[in-house]
């Protein structure tokens, strides 16, 4: 029993582990992204619709594309056209749910999901991106935390006019970042459309993105916290489904709404009893002005 | 009405685009169809009446959009009241979600009779909206939790206490005396808003409502001096501060009042059309509520009109499924336009370069 679930945790922790990466390395740089679960949409449907033509693993780059240029609108709407990051991430949101369904119906005369597609293989027991979600948030982390650009990163959603000091252009370096953050979360939903499932289905991701963007809160704003929150997060989820088939009972006792509304209610606890002041970047949702010094 | 230019452009490029995304996926000649058959949909099938004299040709679907306007209204103002102190509230959904499941309790368990029992559901709803809206609004001014962050929180921990829980489990129709099949128990007809024209035409007292609380909005806001202080505290909490404002009390009642405007949102949607809690909501209207508010310069009555035209596209969308367009299409005309106004740097300039008059 714990097996199959530590199984199920390693198979259901992908999409949100990778997303809560991208949501991280987006806010670190300053840029607020709630817009993760539009890119997470974007990157499901892209990677489901190209692994039709072309083999899946070629699908799950398209898809991580196909989040980044979500993102890079993203950016570009909040990094040059000042628009208040909330509200173009919740545009994107909007945008994404609608266009999924739209090319959906266009494109497959279906208002459910596309065919099946081939999954991706199996590596030992379990998708390649298993493993490589129990891989990435190290590199990340090293990167956001060892590496010259990742100490830019990190100033740029801090005190961006010291960045700028150094002979850095802000505006670039979050971009940068925001696209690699869109890259990060199609990734996860391609983990959706492509290793979770066998095609992209209309929910999809079905409230996912802004689990990741609890997850990355959870653990601070930092690569690893927010990995092991998602993954935490996950662990929650695989719980409550395999409660719900092996003890019946156990869940009559515990509803399945009160588990899935549990990490979040974690995330505002742990908010609550922390302050939220000192953990967030200090320049997060500001758009960078060379006039104010 | 210079303010509504940026707003009227993006709804018109929004819609472009999407009649040439209909046009290279269906055919233009499909398209022009399927806009025009939402149009009808939107606000009523003009050319038929005048043909047959068919009256229901134009009240049926003006009844229809004007419901889903109520609803928009409501959570476009509560995005909008925050707004003007500065709070994003994307927490709408979350109030509405409470607010709903208020309204379809008290409908259905309450005995009394309609001059009370509506107004009962209503209060209720209200009520529930802005309690729920109070945890952010606490958590912003006392622990400095940014309002963004725990209202996302809040609205999954709403809707998943609300639909996978109360709504499946304790408070769940039972199955004697009544035909829901999921869902809540069916609201007593004494709670139900009532119709305002006879049979053919769903029309409910919910857009007079929704109306009501624009105007009256833009009353306090414009003309009450709470109203300015709310403004001022929008536009600088410190400037506000000097001033002797109370900072503090503005944020936490303007915070209540989105959440009770949110209820109400929800409860239009209980007592005006679902009359229970349904086991799936249909649209995330508390989210369309930030593209009310939003497309509507944030200004009470902006809002109303927004709601008005994108509720009309939203009922005249189902006509589109006809000529295989999904009927949530105007869902992304809405989302596009909102993206497009969000780019608020090149309207400035390009307002500027336009005429000469300052911001």
């Amino acid at each position: 029993m714990m097996l199959a679930l530590l199984s199920s945790v390693l198979d259901a922790a992908p999409p949100l582990v990778f997303a809560a990466l991208g949501a991280t390395v987006s806010e670190r740089a300053g840029v607020v992204n709630v817009g993760v679960e539009g890119m997470m949409r974007a990157g499901a449907f892209a990677a489901a619709v190209a692994a039709l033509a072309l083999p899946t693993p070629v699908g799950v780059l398209v898809g991580m594309a196909a989040g980044a240029a979500v993102a890079a609108v993203h950016g570009w709407l909040s990094i040059r056209a000042r628009a208040d990051q909330v509200v173009s991430g919740m545009a994107l949101n909007l945008v994404m749910l609608a266009l999924g369904t739209f090319l959906l119906e266009a494109w497959f005369n279906s208002p459910s999901s596309t065919p099946s597609i081939t999954q991706l293989p199996l590596w030992g027991g379990h998708s390649p991106l298993t493993w490589l979600a129990l891989a990435l948030p190290f590199v990340v982390h090293l990167l956001v935390a060892r590496t010259p650009w990742g100490l830019r990163l990190r100033a740029a959603g801090e005190k961006p006019q010291a960045v700028a000091a150094m002979g850095v252009r802000v505006n670039a370096l979050r971009f940068g970042a925001v696209v690699l953050s869109g890259a990060l979360a199609g990734l996860g939903g391609a983990a959706l459309s492509c290793a979770t499932l066998d095609r992209f289905e209309h929910h999809m991701p079905s409230g996912l993105g802004f689990m990741a963007v609890a997850a990355m809160v959870f653990g601070r704003w930092t690569p690893l916290g927010a990995a092991g929150a998602a993954t935490f997060f996950a662990f929650g989820n695989a719980l409550r489904i395999s409660l719900t088939s092996s003890a019946p009972q156990l869940a009559e006792l515990v509803p399945r709404g009160v588990l899935m509304a549990l990490p979040y209610a974690l995330t505002l606890l742990v908010l609550s009893v922390q302050g939220g002041r000192n953990v967030a970047p200090a320049a997060l949702g500001q758009p960078y002005d060379a006039e104010l010094r | 009405m210079r303010r509504a230019l940026p707003s009227v452009l993006s709804v018109l490029a929004a819609i472009a685009v999407c009649f040439v995304a209909a046009g290279l996926t269906r055919g233009f000649d499909t398209a022009a169809e399927a806009f025009l058959a939402m149009l009808y949909g939107a606000f009523g099938d003009w050319p038929r009446y005048l043909e047959t004299g068919n009256a229901a040709a134009v009240l049926r679907p003006l009844g229809e959009s004007a419901t889903k306007a109520a609803i928009l209204t409501f959570t476009g103002l509560s995005v909008a009241v925050a707004f003007r102190v500065g709070l994003f509230n994307i927490g709408a959904q979350g109030q509405l979600v409470v607010g709903a499941l208020t309204a379809a309790v008290l409908g259905a368990q309450v005995q009394l009779p309609a001059v009370l029992h509506l107004p009962l559901c209503l209060a209720g709803a209200a009520l529930a909206g802005a309690l729920w809206a109070l945890l952010p609004a606490w958590l912003k001014l006392r622990r400095g939790v940014h309002e963004v962050i725990s209202t996302i929180m809040l609205n999954w921990v709403a809707v998943s206490l609300v639909d996978n829980w109360l709504v499946t489990g304790p408070l769940r129709a039972s199955a004697a005396g009544s035909n829901s099949i999921s869902g809540t128990d069916e609201i007593l007809p004494t709670a139900a808003l009532p119709r305002l024209l006879p049979e053919s035409s769903r029309l409910h007292l919910g857009i007079v409502l929704a109306a009501l609380a624009a105007v009256v909005t833009w009353l306090f806001l414009t003309r009450f001096v709470r109203g300015f202080e709310w403004k001022v505290i929008g536009l600088s909490p410190e400037a506000a501060r000097a001033a002797g404002v109370g900072v503090s009390r503005g944020l936490f009642s303007a915070m209540l009042l989105a959440g009770a405007f949110a209820g109400l949102g929800g409860a239009v949607l209980i007592l005006g059309t679902e009359y229970k809690y349904p086991a799936a909501l249909g649209a995330p209207w508390g989210f369309d509520g930030i593209a009310m508010a939003l497309i509507g310069q944030g200004h009470p009555l902006g809002v109303l009109g927004t709601s008005t035209f994108f509720g009309g596209l939203r009922a005249g969308g189902t006509r589109m499924q006809l000529f295989g367009v999904h009927r949530s299409f105007p869902e992304l005309m809405q989302g596009l336009a909102l993206l497009f106004i969000a780019a608020r740097l090149l309207w400035d300039r390009l307002l500027r370069r336009v005429g000469s008059a300052p911001r």
